[in-house]
């Protein structure tokens, strides 16, 4: 007993101030407006796990910081809008999409390519950038003919802002399907399978070391699920499309989560193999690029969706209204599917307030057990410490890089699509969000995947009670004087507790001596 | 005799510097060869040369007859090289177990080497459940060793076993590297000539980054000269 309290002393104390706090708070104001400001809290908190998580695992294993992944969180939220609001847009998509990242599944074989080419040694300079010159030109040939239904960001009525709000109220504009016109389809998909082959072998030579590979099927099967992606999506396209407008607004919620969360993968992957991977050895250009990642991705967002802020329908599930609603219990709510259930008198928003919470709950058990109880997390676990030994030993440590990166990335696509029907989506999502995740980080300790857990709560909650505390006052105690918290004063108070944490421990609350 | 390991004329560069100008190493098949050499002579980074951790700029690698300088390091070591570095690198994060389980190339690797592995190191046994962090200095070496004996190794490159030991355990580690040099060829780096010439067969002494002498044991240790001018020691 007397270990474990030694041991635990920091957790401990964490959760009897924090405890101390929600009872402090809890004085000043309604039980139903307390019950309601905690789930809140926890929501918030939920959604900034989610990046925290993310940005940490890549931060403790491959030392990035990536300052990207406000950005990515975005991205994944628009991705998830573009499936719930325009599926015919996201069709369209799949196709191109699955054949850029194609060649990137080969990675390899071009090993055993380079090793067959024999060149001098001034054209093997050049053959990198010649392939890859050749594999930019292509996609600049082809991307801009090859045909997508979209909305028209110059065109107020045929803007995602009216999309959104049209299918919020349960309607759908009509949209016109795109054809091949200006390009055949099989020169559209081969030339953009060949560029992404060209473009993937030439980044691949950049690596000049030899590797002993051993083919085998395996090494097959990622371009195989992309091919037939990419194959599906063009031949199948009308159906694919009018299926996808005919699934009920729950099943493709749920399609959209689904769909960002892989895109969100399916990027992170590919950003590490082709721009993080080259620069391990030089961290700061690796930051630095991070940074302009964030803005370039910030940019295309702009270019894509616009800058106007819109919304996200939510599902049917959660979004029941009329007679029954506020549902009163679990059954109640069950039957009509009301989007509040009475909890102490207070009305609480389900999706917002539950759902999300929920899901945050289930990702921190997931990621959990992953790190304990499977070899790819004893792998992670060590390599943190020690990526150069967990090599020594054997072991393809790049290979963990990627996927941890693959993993980190859509994890925070996941929190951006789980976000935006209570949001909404903007161009600035990502950077508040980035901001709360590295104050979360630095509050329970950068690299702890605990300390992400118990960071974004407190960050979460802290910034919800002082949101309650603005509306209604806190009641200074003997004086008539009642002082209301200004809305700039939610980050400052992050912010502060932030660094009185880290002035009292330096490593964050669960973080480890380095 | 047939040489496991022939490392001919490597330079390694870290950074800027030069540490490597020339390091020659032979190691015949199923002998203890000892790496001698001052603080700070190279000793260290011709394992991890070897190993590719600091790949040679100049120079070759040859194990098994294979060229493997330029192959990266997890290709090198799958080929049945084991690493026990400096400073142990126990993974902190890890128990016991796991630090073993995590050397696995195929799947049962450990379960078929526990026996062997808990026989050298009793100790061990009854530690499977604690975190890395908990262990002794000694607990941690033992550990290191094992660790680098869960996969068929034909090849154990073995840093400084001995350091910061007592002398009981000190004893313990050469009976147990004794015994595994049965089954495989052993690469040592020892600061302390009295383990390394009771232990090794061969020795390659470096010095300011070049291999300066090599030969076998026995006549070193006759040589009290040459251990003083390259070791500093009696
Ligand atoms: N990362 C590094 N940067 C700069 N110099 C280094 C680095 N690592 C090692 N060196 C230098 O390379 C030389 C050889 O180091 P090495 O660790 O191989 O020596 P060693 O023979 O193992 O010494 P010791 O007995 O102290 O372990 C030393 O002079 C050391 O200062
Ligand atoms: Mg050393």
């Amino acid at each position: 007993m007397n270990t474990f309290l030694r041991k635990n002393i920091v957790m401990l104390v964490a959760v009897l101030v924090l405890s101390a706090f929600l009872i402090a708070a809890a004085q000043g104001m309604d039980k139903q407006d307390f019950v309601i400001t905690l789930l809140r809290g926890l929501a918030v908190g939920s959604i900034t796990f989610l990046v925290a998580s993310g940005f940490s695992l890549i931060f403790g294993l491959l030392d990035v910081l990536n300052l990207a992944h406000g950005t990515l969180f975005m991205i994944g939220a628009y991705m998830g809008w573009t499936v719930v609001v325009r599926p015919d847009t996201f069709v369209d998509l799949l196709t191109p999409l699955a054949l850029i990242v194609s060649g990137f599944a080969l990675g390899d074989v071009y090993p055993l390519l380079a090793s067959r080419i024999r060149l001098g040694l001034s054209m093997k300079r050049m053959l990198p950038w010649g392939l890859i010159l050749v594999s930019i030109l292509l996609f600049g040939f082809i991307l801009p003919r090859y045909p997508i239904a979209i909305w028209d960001v110059g065109n107020y009525g045929q803007s995602p802002v009216i999309f959104a709000f049209m299918a919020d109220s349960g309607t759908r504009l009509p949209v016109m399907p795109a054809a091949f016109t200006e390009i055949s389809m099989p020169v559209a998909l081969i030339g953009l399978l060949l560029a992404s082959i060209l473009g993937a072998f030439g980044i691949s030579l950049f690596d000049g070391t030899p590797r002993t590979v051993h083919l085998s099927w395996r090494n097959f099967v990622s371009i195989a699920i992309a091919l037939i992606v990419a194959v599906a999506g063009a031949a199948f396209n009308d159906s694919l499309t009018t299926f996808l407008y005919g699934l009920s607004s729950n099943w493709l919620f749920f399609t959209a989560v689904l769909v960002a969360t892989l895109s969100g993968v399916a990027l992170g992957g590919l950003m590490e193999a082709t721009l993080i991977r080259p620069l391990y050895s030089r961290p700061i250009y690796q930051l630095m690029l991070t940074i302009g990642m964030s803005a370039i991705g910030i940019e295309m967002v702009r270019a894509i969706w616009g800058r106007p802020e819109f919304v996200m329908p939510k599902p049917a599930f959660f979004d029941g209204a009329g007679e029954a609603c506020p549902a009163t219990n679990f059954a109640d709510w069950w039957a009509n599917h009301c989007s509040t259930i009475l909890l102490l008198d207070g009305r609480v928003r389900v999706y917002n307030e539950i759902f999300i919470p929920l899901v945050g709950l289930v990702v921190l058990i997931s990621i959990w057990v992953l790190l304990q109880r499977t070899r790819l997390g004893m792998i992670i676990r060590a390599g943190v410490q020690d990526s150069q030994m967990v090599e020594a030993l054997g072991i393809n440590v790049r290979r963990v890089f990627t996927m941890v990166f693959a993993l980190g990335v859509g994890l925070a696509a996941l929190g951006g699509v789980l976000a935006t029907p209570s949001m909404g989506l903007s161009n600035v999502m990502g950077e508040s969000l980035l901001l709360n995740a590295l104050i979360a980080l630095a509050i329970g300790g950068l690299t702890s995947y605990p300390g992400a857990a118990l960071g974004s709560v407190i960050v979460g909650m802290i910034q919800q009670f002082i949101i309650k505390y603005g509306q209604i006052g806190i009641a200074i105690p003997f004086t008539d004087i009642v002082f209301k918290p200004t809305p700039p004063l939610v980050p400052a108070s992050t912010v502060m507790l932030m660094v009185i944490i880290l002035l009292i421990l330096p490593n964050g609350l669960l973080g480890k001596k380095e | 005799m047939e040489n496991i390991l022939d490392v001919q004329n490597i330079h390694t560069f870290i950074g800027q510097y030069h540490i490597l100008q020339g390091v020659n190493v032979r190691v015949p098949k199923g002998s203890i060869t000892a790496l001698l050499g001052r603080n700070g002579a190279g000793k260290t980074t011709t394992l991890k040369t070897i190993l590719g951790l600091t790949p040679p700029r100049e120079g070759k690698v040859i194990y098994n007859g294979q060229e493997v300088n330029g192959l990266r390091s997890f290709d090198i070591a799958s080929m049945g090289i084991g690493f026990v570095p400096e400073h142990r690198a126990i993974f902190r994060d890890l128990s016991v177990e796991e630090n073993l389980k995590i050397a696995e190339r195929k799947k049962g690797d450990y379960l078929r080497k526990r026996d062997f592995i808990f026989n050298l190191f009793p100790d061990l046994k009854r530690l499977i459940t604690l975190s890395g962090t908990s262990l002794s200095g000694g607990q941690q070496q033992m550990l290191a060793i094992a660790r680098a004996l869960v996969p068929d190794n034909q090849l154990l490159l073995i840093d400084e076993p001995s350091e910061g030991l007592a002398p009981v355990i000190i004893e313990h580690m050469m009976s147990a590297i004794r015994e595994l040099s049965k089954d495989s060829t052993v690469v040592l780096v020892e600061q302390n000539f009295l383990v390394a010439s009771q232990l090794a067969e061969y020795y390659v002494i470096i010095e300011e980054g070049r291999s300066v002498q090599d030969g076998k044991m026995k006549d070193l240790a006759a040589d009290k000269a040459a251990i003083h001018r390259f070791l500093g020691a009696a």
